[in-house]
Parts: C-alpha cells; sequence; structure tokens
C-alpha cells in the first residue's frame, strides 16, 4: 500500500488531469462546473499524495519521456515547490466554491475549461525543471489569464485585457531571448544542469537582464505595474483573486528559482540584490499610496496586490548575511498574501454583488448586513497589514528580524510605513462599511457559498500564522534555498 | 562574421526594432505586428546560433523549440487580433486608453 | 564561407531589418500588413539558409501565410471608416507629438542592443549544443528527422502543452465572439474555382508533409498548417459548414490532437513508468498517430481561429429567439 503511494506518478497527474479537466468542460459545457468542482477537489488529493511522497522519497524528479535532462524535459519538486501546489490547490478550492455560484450559464461554460487550463498551466509551472518548457506553461497561463479578465465583457475589461495580454507577451519574449542565450551559452535548458555548467560571463549577466526584465514585468515589480490594476480591478471577482493570489506569484517563484539557482551564486553580491531591493520598498510605498487614494474596493485591493509584491522583493539583499530567515519570510508571504487576497477580492466581489458597486465611501453597513463578508475583510486585512497571530504577521516579522539583524533601517522604516499605509487603507474600508452611507442603494442577496468561501480562506490566512513550525520545516525539503550557496 | 553570428545580429536587431515600435506606436494592431517582429528576431537568435555546430550533424533542439514558438506565437496573435476587434466594437477606438501616465 | 554566400547572406540581413521596419513604421496598415507577410516570406529564405527547412516550411505556413490571413481579416473588421482615418492621418500625427520623446526608448534600446550584440559575438565559434545527445539516440526515437524526434519524443511534453495553448487560444477567441454560419454572398468565380481547385491539393500536401516528416522536413505543425490554408481558402470563398456539426462534432475534432496526446501519456505512464516514454519498437507508430491527431486538430483550429468566433454561440442564440 505504502509503495503505491510513493511510487505514483503524482506530478505529472497533477498536470494532465486539469487538461483533461478542461477538454471535457470545452466538450461537454452542460457539466462543466461538476467537472470543474470534481478537477479541483482531485487536485487537492493530488497534491496531498505528491506530498506523501516527498516526505518518504526527498525530492520528486520525472524524466518525461524517459530521457533525462539535458536532451529531455524533467519535472521537479521540493519543498518550495510542494508549497506553491498546496497553495494553488487550496486557494484554487476557495475560488471554484465561489465561481461556482457566482458565474452564471454562459459565463459558467466559459470559465470552468479556462481556469482548469489555468490550474494545468500553474502545476506544470512549479513542476518545471527546464526553462523553456517553462516559457510554455508562461503562453499558456498568460493566455488563460488573458481569456478569463475579457470575460467580464465591460469596456474596461477588455482595454485592461489587451494591456496585460501585451505586457505578458513582451515579458515572455524577452524571457526566451534569455532562454535562448543561456541555450546557446552552456548547451542546455535544465536549470540543475545550467547550474552547474553556468559560469560568470557576458551571457549571464544578459540572460539575467533579459529573464529579469520579462519576469519583473509579469510579476509587476514597480515600475512595470502598470498593467495590474486595470486588469486585476476590472476582471470578475473569482479572476481577480485568481491573478493576485496565484499567477503573478507564478513568475515570482520563476524568478526565486532562476535566482536561487542559476544566477544568484554567479552575480551574488553585485548589486542585483540592492536594486530588487530598491524596487521592492517603491513599489511598496508606491502601491500603498495608490491603494489608500482608490474610491473604488477593487482597485484598492489590486494596488495593495502592488504593494505586497513590494515586500517579496525585499528579501533579496538581507539574504546575504541573514540567509534562511529572509527566504523563510518570502515563503511566508507569498502563501499569507495568496490566502489574504483572494479572501480579501472574494469579499469586495460579495460587495459587489450585494449592493451593485463598489464605491467604498457608499457601503452601507455591511458589517451588520454581510457580517461573514465583512468578517473575512477584516481578518484578510489583519494578514495583510502583517498584524499578530496571521501568516502575513510571520512573514513581515521575519522579514523585519531579517532586516534589523543586518541594520538595513532603511528597509525597517519602508515595511514599518508600508504596515501603517495598509492599516490607513484596511481601515478605511472597514471605517465606511460599518457607518451609513449617505445614500441607501438596493441591495441583492448575496448567496451564502460565496460568503463562507470569503471567510475560510480569510480564516485560513490567520491560522497560517500558527503554522510557523511545519511549513517552514516543509520548505526546506531538497534545500531549496541552498542557504551555502547563496552567500557570496 | 561567420553566418550563425550575422543572422544573430539581425536577430537582435530585429527583437530591438518590434521593441521600439511596440513602445512608440498607439494602433494596437501595430503593436501586435511590433510583437511578431520582435518574436521573430527571439526566433532568429535561437536557430541562427544553432549552426555553430560546424561538421557535425544540426542542433535540432532550438529547430524544434521554434516550431513550438511559431504556433505559441500565432496563437497569441489570433487572441490579441479578436481582443482589439472587441475592444474597438465596444469604444470605438483600436488603441488603449492612456491611463498609463495618471 | 565565400565571398558570394556572405553578400547574400548580409543582403538578405539587412532586407529583413529594413521590411521590418517599413512593416512597423509604414503609416498604411494594409502596407504594413503586406509588408509583414514578405518580412515572414524572406524569414523563410534567411531559415533555409540557416540549414532550417523544418522551421521554413512553418514560417511559411504560419508565421507569414495564417498570420498574415489573421491580420487581413482583422483589418477588414476594424471600423471601416474610422480604419481608413487610422491609415493616413494619425500616425502622422503620433509621429509629431510623440517625436519629443521617442529619442529616448530608441537611445535605451540602442544601448540594449549593442549590449546584446556584444554578448552574442562572445560566444565561442563552435558549438555542439544537443546535436550529439539527439544523433545518439536518433535511431531509437521513432523519426529519422531530429527535428521530428525532438518535437514528439525528446520534448514532447513541450508539444502536448503547446497543442493546449492552441486549443486555449481558440477558447478565448470564441469566448468574446461568435461568428455568423450564413453562408457569404457569392465571392467571385475566381476565388470560388481556386478554392475548389486548391482545396484538395491543399489537403493532399497536407497528408504529404505528415507522412514525410517522420524523416525528412515537415510534418505536424507544417501538415496542419497548411490543412489550416486549407480551411481558410474555403471560408473566404464562402462556404461554412452546416450548423448540425458546429456543437459536439467540431469540437471533438478541435480536441483530438491535445486528447490523443494526453492519452498516449497515460498509457506511457502505465507501461513504462515514464509519461510520453515510447517503447523504440513502437515509437514510430505512436509518433504518427500523435502527429495524425495533431495535424487535424491544428489544421481546423487554425481555421476556426481565422473565422473569428464561436460558430455554435451564434447558433444557439438564434434557436433561443
Amino acid at each position: 500500500m505504502g509503495a503505491v503511494f510513493t511510487e505514483f506518478p503524482w506530478g505529472v497527474i497533477l498536470i494532465l488531469l486539469p487538461v483533461t479537466g478542461g477538454m471535457l468542460c470545452f466538450l461537454w459545457p452542460q457539466i462543466a462546473k461538476i467537472t470543474g468542482l470534481f478537477i479541483v477537489f482531485a487536485v487537492a488529493l493530488l497534491v496531498v499524495g505528491l506530498a506523501w511522497q516527498i516526505f518518504d522519497n526527498g525530492v520528486y524528479r520525472h524524466a518525461v519521456g524517459g530521457w533525462g535532462a539535458p536532451l529531455g524535459v524533467d519535472l521537479y519538486a521540493d519543498g518550495l515547490s510542494l508549497l506553491m501546489l498546496a497553495i494553488t490547490a487550496l486557494v484554487g478550492i476557495g475560488i471554484s466554491v465561489y465561481s461556482a455560484t457566482y458565474f452564471k450559464h454562459e459565463q459558467a461554460v466559459l470559465f470552468w475549461p479556462l481556469w482548469l487550463f489555468l490550474l494545468a498551466a500553474l502545476n506544470a509551472l512549479f513542476l518545471s525543471a527546464d526553462i523553456f518548457n517553462i516559457y510554455v506553461t508562461f503562453e499558456l497561463m498568460g493566455l488563460a489569464a488573458v481569456a478569463l479578465v475579457a470575460l467580464a465583457g465591460s469596456r474596461e475589461a477588455l482595454g485592461a485585457a489587451m494591456r496585460y495580454l501585451l505586457a505578458a507577451l513582451l515579458g515572455s519574449l524577452a524571457y526566451l531571448l534569455g532562454v535562448a542565450l543561456l541555450y546557446h551559452g552552456f548547451g542546455t535548458v535544465d536549470i540543475a544542469l545550467l547550474a552547474e555548467r553556468a559560469e560568470p560571463s557576458p551571457i549571464i549577466w544578459a540572460a539575467l537582464g533579459l529573464m529579469g526584465a520579462g519576469l519583473l514585468l509579469k510579476t509587476a515589480l514597480f515600475p512595470l505595474h502598470f498593467w495590474l490594476p486595470p486588469a486585476h480591478a476590472s476582471a470578475p471577482t473569482p479572476v481577480s483573486a485568481l491573478l493576485s493570489a496565484l499567477v503573478v506569484k507564478a513568475s515570482f517563484y520563476i524568478l526565486l528559482r532562476l535566482w536561487l539557482e542559476i544566477f544568484g551564486p554567479l552575480v551574488g553580491g553585485a548589486g542585483v540584490e540592492q536594486l530588487l531591493g530598491l524596487l521592492g520598498a517603491a513599489a511598496i510605498l508606491w502601491g500603498s499610496v495608490q491603494a489608500l487614494r482608490q474610491t473604488r474596493l477593487k482597485l484598492l485591493i489590486a494596488y495593495s496586490t502592488v504593494a505586497q509584491v513590494g515586500y517579496l522583493f525585499l528579501a533579496f539583499p538581507l539574504v546575504a548575511a541573514t540567509g534562511v530567515s529572509a527566504w523563510s519570510a518570502v515563503t511566508y508571504l507569498v502563501l499569507s498574501h495568496a490566502l489574504a487576497k483572494a479572501a480579501m477580492f472574494m469579499a469586495a466581489g460579495n460587495l459587489l454583488c450585494f449592493g451593485g458597486h463598489d464605491r467604498i465611501a457608499d457601503l452601507d453597513r455591511v458589517v451588520q448586513r454581510l457580517p461573514l463578508t465583512a468578517g473575512a475583510f477584516a481578518l484578510a486585512g489583519v494578514s495583510i497589514m502583517g498584524l499578530p497571530p496571521s501568516g502575513g504577521f510571520i512573514g513581515k516579522w521575519l522579514l523585519l528580524e531579517a532586516a534589523l539583524m543586518q541594520g538595513r533601517w532603511d528597509l525597517v522604516v519602508v515595511m514599518i510605513l508600508g504596515g501603517l499605509l495598509a492599516a490607513g487603507y484596511i481601515f478605511k474600508v472597514l471605517g465606511y462599511a460599518f457607518t451609513q452611507a449617505d445614500v441607501s442603494h438596493e441591495s441583492k442577496a448575496v448567496p451564502a457559498s460565496m460568503e463562507w468561501a470569503a471567510l475560510l480562506l480569510a480564516v485560513a490566512a490567520i491560522l497560517l500564522g500558527f503554522l510557523a513550525v511545519p511549513v517552514l520545516s516543509l520548505v526546506s525539503i531538497g534545500d531549496p534555498f541552498g542557504i551555502g550557496e547563496v552567500r557570496p | 562574421m561567420s553566418t550563425p553570428f550575422l543572422y544573430a545580429l539581425v536577430g537582435t536587431g530585429l527583437f530591438a526594432l518590434g521593441l521600439f515600435a511596440l513602445i512608440i506606436h498607439a494602433h494596437l494592431l501595430r503593436k501586435i505586428l511590433a510583437l511578431n517582429v520582435m518574436g521573430s528576431g527571439v526566433f532568429m537568435v535561437l536557430v541562427a546560433l544553432a549552426k555553430r555546430t560546424g561538421d557535425a550533424p544540426l542542433d535540432a533542439v532550438p529547430h524544434a523549440m521554434v516550431i513550438t514558438g511559431i504556433v505559441v506565437a500565432v496563437s497569441a496573435t489570433a487572441l490579441a487580433l479578436t481582443l482589439m476587434l472587441k475592444l474597438n466594437a465596444k469604444s470605438g477606438h483600436a488603441e488603449l486608453p492612456d491611463d498609463r501616465r495618471e | 564561407m565565400t565571398l558570394l554566400t556572405w553578400v547574400f547572406d548580409s543582403l538578405l540581413g539587412l532586407s529583413l531589418l529594413w521590411l521590418a521596419w517599413r512593416a512597423l513604421a509604414c503609416p498604411d496598415l494594409f502596407k504594413a500588413i503586406v509588408l509583414f507577410v514578405a518580412f515572414g516570406l524572406l524569414m523563410a529564405l534567411a531559415w533555409v539558409r540557416l540549414a532550417a527547412p523544418d522551421v521554413a516550411l512553418a514560417e511559411a505556413a504560419i508565421g507569414a501565410g495564417l498570420t498574415g490571413a489573421l491580420l487581413m481579416a482583422a483589418l477588414a473588421k476594424l471600423h471601416p471608416t474610422e480604419a481608413h482615418d487610422d491609415f493616413t492621418v494619425p500616425p502622422e500625427k503620433n509621429v509629431t507629438k510623440v517625436w519629443s520623446w521617442q529619442w529616448l526608448p530608441a537611445v535605451a534600446i540602442l544601448l540594449v542592443t549593442t549590449g546584446l550584440g556584444y554578448v552574442v559575438l562572445s560566444l565561442p565559434p563552435y558549438a555542439a549544443g544537443l546535436s550529439t545527445e539527439v544523433a545518439a539516440n536518433l535511431a531509437i526515437s521513432g523519426a529519422s528527422n531530429p527535428v521530428t524526434a525532438v518535437l514528439l519524443n525528446f520534448r514532447g511534453y513541450d508539444t502536448l502543452l503547446e497543442i493546449v495553448v492552441l486549443l486555449l487560444a481558440l477558447l478565448g477567441v470564441w469566448s468574446l465572439n461568435s461568428a455568423s454560419l450564413d453562408r457569404k454572398a457569392a465571392p467571385g468565380i475566381v476565388l470560388d474555382t481556386l478554392a475548389r481547385l486548391l482545396t484538395p491539393i491543399f489537403i493532399l500536401v497536407a497528408a504529404y508533409l505528415l507522412w514525410v516528416g517522420a524523416h525528412a522536413p515537415g510534418g505536424a505543425f507544417q501538415a496542419g498548417a497548411v490543412l489550416g490554408a486549407a480551411g481558410v481558402l474555403l471560408l473566404l470563398a464562402g462556404w461554412r459548414p452546416r450548423a448540425g456539426l458546429m456543437a459536439l462534432p467540431l469540437r471533438l475534432v478541435l480536441v483530438t490532437g491535445p486528447a490523443t496526446f494526453v492519452i498516449v501519456a497515460v498509457l506511457t505512464l502505465l507501461m513504462k513508468g515514464q509519461m510520453l516514454e515510447y517503447p523504440p519498437t513502437q515509437a514510430g507508430v505512436l509518433i504518427l498517430i500523435l502527429e495524425t491527431a495533431a495535424t487535424v486538430s491544428i489544421g481546423v483550429t487554425l481555421a476556426a481561429l481565422f473565422l473569428g468566433g464561436d460558430p455554435r454561440k451564434n447558433n444557439r442564440n438564434k434557436n433561443q429567439t
């Protein structure tokens, strides 16, 4: 029995199953919702299976086609990939439950196949060990995400989807040119082999520049964030949640991987980390101030994503001296932001569905009228602000600790300012949610499943605050952060 | 300069031309053309440098990658063009509202 | 390298850059697309010079041919009057308007490109890449054309995902637009005759390319593109499939390629333990099956992309009203 579990190719099925599901939804739209929900729950079980396997056997490697790198494409999963897959499955369930009632027939028929293909792309991306294969997963992810944004159908959404598509394609092409240089420089596209073969050279710098720029554009790090707020704000709510929680993290994950495995050991200490940290700090301040200025709830949340992405990059300059705690902070921030931001967008979607608008100033006593949704927003806000006890608190605390250890007072100040600004924009929303609006509006009932989906994800973001020890030991499987090697 | 490097330089030139056009032109059809030219440049770098095998057999891996890339490019182009038409039908413009510099 | 080939390569490279520049800068969008198609055809010539005939075929059929058709169709559908203004006046206006800041990206890109050029030239003049690995395993790959071996065997997983990308693009297009299945007015005798004559020829060419791909330039993508071109021609000539075929039958055909890939992936997983690991004796057959399924799907998907919308949606709305 145990052997069945440890030998079963969980990782491969994690990719093939949602692809199959997407095709089934495409063929038989009548059963798209049932198929979609079934596949998403099955994917979560597969992730559990993969986790079991990784606990028993250590890192997962699957040589597709039986060739192995460099000729073939390898799949690879260590603790970090596993956590990304797990958070994708978890947030995916929340989003699917929410979507099951959110989308009415016409849109539902379009949503489910696109979402399942997007899920396949995310799983494939987190499992890939091959930089060209990652390019293909990026395109799969990008086209699915753009089509999902455009589902909203409004003029704003179409414009935002177009801008998003152009940015995604530009990012992919820059990335692909970097892949071309690495391949011709070192004769392989396998990440592990590249890590072995690569040596400091102009090729490495050019590839870092191209791939880095492409990935930063996809991750929407300031000042390359221009496409994110309109896309994340105008998309249908479950799609906003998906994009902010998972899709942005996918390109960040690849950036982190490439930095840890290939570029960091070669060019670490040459100022790239400082640049990333600087942009991260700028993103925190700019995104938070913009969020504070917004009058529409979904735009506020989208700008908050711009700011929270900034935190992820603060870790880069801190790693040199503190190593593990900075990367643990990043892991925690990625996980908790995924949960909290998905919950927050869903709560906003509920308010939008309830009042027919998302003008912050006209939120009319929603705390009394939609207590579950207001609770979800507040709990998610606790994690976004980084207050204890929450996943966001652990992440930001670890990051703060790393900054203090290294005496980076500038970053400490930015983090504290970012926290205060986050408190500002979240309490601004909550303030209006408690009080009566000047004009009261017609309101519509919000389906219970949409309220509970938001609340449960927000609760998960809080609970993450109590799971630091198991989560951090999980992420260390396979030593993805190669602590010894990262230090210059 | 040998053939592979000559064409690889042409490839980087195409990438640059496409990037420049993507930035300065407002019309979406032109932006889509620009992205296609950039893609052609990347593909050319991939294939040109694969010709450095001397007398050994050709390196087919980049060729296969570029065929994959061409199919991905036509997929993206088709989606982009439909999006452009839809946007044009809704807003009357085949250009993005310039809300970038707010 | 002889002087003659050097001159030829240099001229071809310069023409490519010049055509790209004209296609991107020419104020008339129609001309721009024509120039872009010409650029694609010259690219195909460059691929031949780079000893990449498979890429040349794919570029000529997809990069220049179908992309050109898609661009032209999109241009025709842009609001004609507004579009016409766009062709002539605003780009000029744009040029004068943006000239003040154009130099900034121009200088930045020039600097970056110079750096990239330097990096490219810093590469060693000889590199085997993966050619030895490919050659060593070609015999057991099931195809003697190395490009087909890479696409369908060594890196077959990329191809699986890529065919899903194509399907996904169609899904995106369908989610945005619906297409009318009403027969278009007669397009004129020339196009009509041309379509009738060329369609069977295109199908034959596609079948030939598919078959020959195992050991010579060609394969599923080129064959699929030619099949797609036949579809485009039929659509241009006003042909529309019967509405009854638009529901499940069309979708089944579209899914054939990715579905076959997934089935083969699962079967190989069960038999060999690794996804897409073919038993060497059956590799040839498996590749042919995969390529045939992929060709049909690619051809129909490309033609459907040209149609530009969901043909069923329109049908369904009609039924409801």
